[in-house]
């Protein structure tokens, strides 16, 4: 019986079509976010990012359902749906899923390039017809396209189910540019991530540092939020019975968004046009009349984030060489 | 026609000088780039593929300026760099696939050759397998695999057998003298391995603190000054030197029954005189060949002057 292979493995010449050497980066960025949804955990943590829709899907489902069987059903929902501040209930939506958005920026973005610094991997995209714009350009957009994916998916389930169910509440009326405000809401913020990401990664060798150095930057400045919105809960109680505390109520309103979690939450505030209201509207008791954490400027809010992701990205176009000299 | 043509190329890294006012030819065929370390071999390659600027001079890589044409010359151009390196994450036929894409084959395409050169590098079982668990043989196979997939016009080889243990290092050698002859791929092998380069290519470039000492055919650097002759006997014959020597030639040296005579004339000639000695002493020639040196004795002459 004869021993060789069955197929001819010897070297064919490709004769066969390649694209001008132009637009690498496009390449890169379809093969970053082909690998990034591959991963499994991604779809947890997309499912935790969606929990206040779902949450919130659930109680409308159940509320309507209950009115429909209900004596005097009608008037409790429309007592119930008159107090929903729509583009608030995604303002909610966003700020609680700021964490998740962290863990899967993580999860997709912190090997990045840090991996690929680890592996030399740069030399190899550097020797075929791509440059390190084509590289940081291929992968911020592969990483930025998946974190808008994640973003939008819970938030077009929520607009679907509530554009379909409740337009005649006043889904749409009560302010017609929302559907225009989420879609700029949602790439300012994914691009914001993206970039920390992309920045972050570059410098170090291994993924893991690099996640872990993320982390610390957002929990770290994520508490010293926590902090301010507890000082500024705590002035609310106690505004009037003592002191006139405006001028530290406005250091509060602003150092509130002094932090990653913070900027994208000013950042939704001032693209959704809102301060924000307690969820369904409804006002716990203690807190009455209680304000929330003003909207910032929004421009200024843009401003800090577009130089804080200039920053990010300047860091990795320096550390990304194509060969390393030494001098 | 050259594949690539280097004028006054003079690379700096800050105050020292990798590349000296460099003027050479790269040929068709298989070319061997030697020199010590630090001699410019692979600041030689970087500069071909674009990476690093010249300061002074330029050149040519497969027609196309180095200086203003490093995507278009990175298109048609193989790298297999001397670490290691790949795209974590990625099983061998995905990696493979996506060095063809980014080089601008479609996907389809790209994956197909792929298993193709996969299978040619000897890692087609292996070829599901992150790359991250390979050997560093297979590493070493793969990042020839991913310099191939386009099918470039020129591969540029950067230590290609480094870290190779004696059968892996046959096997590469194998690998790359049959890409290298009769499948319309120019190689360039940079190393300082000498029996590497003499046993794979046909021509050699030898650098020496990134100024050229010598280059052409290794057939040609290894021939000796004069061009002495080898000759071998059945049995040891001092009529037949004796002979020899009154018949014009000089014996340079001998060793049991081989004795090298240098003699004027062309070979032809000096064997006929030769001939005609041992016929006249009953001498019997057992080999004959135009003597030569080694590689080694070639480079080492070149580098040291």
């Amino acid at each position: 019986m004869a021993s060789a292979p069955i197929a001819d493995l010897s070297y064919r010449d490709y004769d066969g079509p390649l694209a001008p050497p132009t637009y690498r980066w496009w390449v890169i960025a379809k093969t970053t976010f082909r690998n990034s949804i591959r991963r499994k955990g991604l779809w947890w943590l997309l499912l935790f990012s969606g929990m206040y829709y779902f949450v919130m899907l659930a109680i409308l489902f159940f509320v309507d359902q209950f009115a429909a069987n209900a004596r005097d059903g009608e008037q409790m929902f429309n007592a119930f749906i008159g107090r929903i501040t729509w583009k608030t209930e995604f303002l909610h939506g966003w700020s609680t899923a700021q964490m998740w958005f962290l863990l899967i920026t993580l999860l997709i973005g912190a090997g990045a390039i840090a991996n690929d610094n680890r592996a030399n991997a740069l030399l190899v995209y550097l020797s075929k017809p791509c440059d390190k714009r084509d590289y940081l350009m291929g992968k911020w957009v592969g990483l930025f396209l998946t974190l808008l994916l994640l973003m939008s998916i819970p938030i077009a389930l929520f607009f679907a189910y509530a554009g379909l169910s409740y337009s005649e509440y006043g889904f749409f009326s009560q302010d017609r540019t929302v559907i225009l405000r989420l879609l700029v809401m949602m790439p300012l913020g994914a691009a914001f991530y993206a970039s920390l990401m992309i920045g972050v990664s570059s410098l170090f060798n291994q993924g893991r540092m690099a996640g872990a150095a993320m982390a610390a930057v957002y929990f770290l400045t994520a508490f010293f939020t926590k902090l301010m919105e507890g000082a500024w809960t705590v002035m609310q109680v106690d505004e009037g019975a003592r002191r006139d505390l405006s001028p530290i109520k406005n250091l509060v309103a602003n150092l509130y968004y002094a932090s990653i979690d913070g900027l994208q939450i000013g950042m939704a505030k001032g693209v959704l046009g809102t301060d924000g209201s307690p969820p369904f509207g409804i006002q716990p008791r203690r807190g009455e009349g209680m304000q929330f954490v003003p909207a910032p400027d929004l421009a200024t809010v843009l401003a800090i984030m577009a130089a804080i992701s200039a920053l990010a990205l300047w860091v990795a176009w320096k550390r990304i060489r194509a060969v390393e000299v030494v001098k | 026609m050259p594949v690539a043509e280097i004028r006054s190329l003079t690379v700096r890294y800050g105050t020292l000088t990798a590349l000296d006012a460099l003027t050479v030819d790269i040929p068709e065929g298989c070319v061997g780039v030697l020199g010590p370390n630090g001699a410019g071999k692979t600041t030689l390659i970087k500069t071909l593929l674009g990476f690093l600027d010249a300061d002074a001079g330029g050149g040519t890589a497969l027609g196309l300026d180095i200086a203003l044409q490093g995507r278009e010359i990175r298109q048609r151009v193989g790298l297999m760099p001397e670490q290691d390196c790949h795209i974590p994450g990625m099983s061998a036929v995905q990696y493979v696939a996506y060095a063809g894409e980014l080089a601008g084959m479609p996907s389809e395409q790209a994956m197909r050759r792929a298993h193709e050169v996969l299978e040619y590098c000897g890692l087609g079982e292996a070829r599901y397998r992150n790359v991250e668990t390979y050997s560093t043989g297979m590493k070493q196979r793969i990042k020839l695999a991913q310099a191939l997939v386009h099918g470039p016009r020129l591969l540029l080889l950067d230590e290609p057998t480094n870290g190779l243990d004696p059968a892996g290092r046959e096997e590469m050698l194998e690998l790359i003298r049959s890409i290298s002859h009769g499948k319309n791929v120019n190689v360039v092998v940079s190393s300082h391995l000498l029996p590497d380069v003499e046993r794979i290519c046909d021509h050699a470039v030898v650098l020496v603190r990134g100024t050229l000492r010598a280059e052409g055919p290794i057939r040609e650097l290894k021939k000796i000054e004069g061009q002495p002759v080898d000759v071998e006997l059945k049995e040891a014959s001092g009529a037949f030197v004796n002979a020899a020597l009154s018949g014009g030639a000089q014996l340079l040296s001998s060793k049991g029954f081989s004795y090298r005579f240098q003699a004027p004339g062309t070979p032809d000639e000096v064997l006929r005189s030769l001939f005609q000695a041992a016929q006249a002493t009953g001498a019997q020639i057992r080999g004959f060949a135009v003597a030569e040196r080694s590689l080694e004795d070639a480079f080492l002459e070149a580098i040291h002057g």
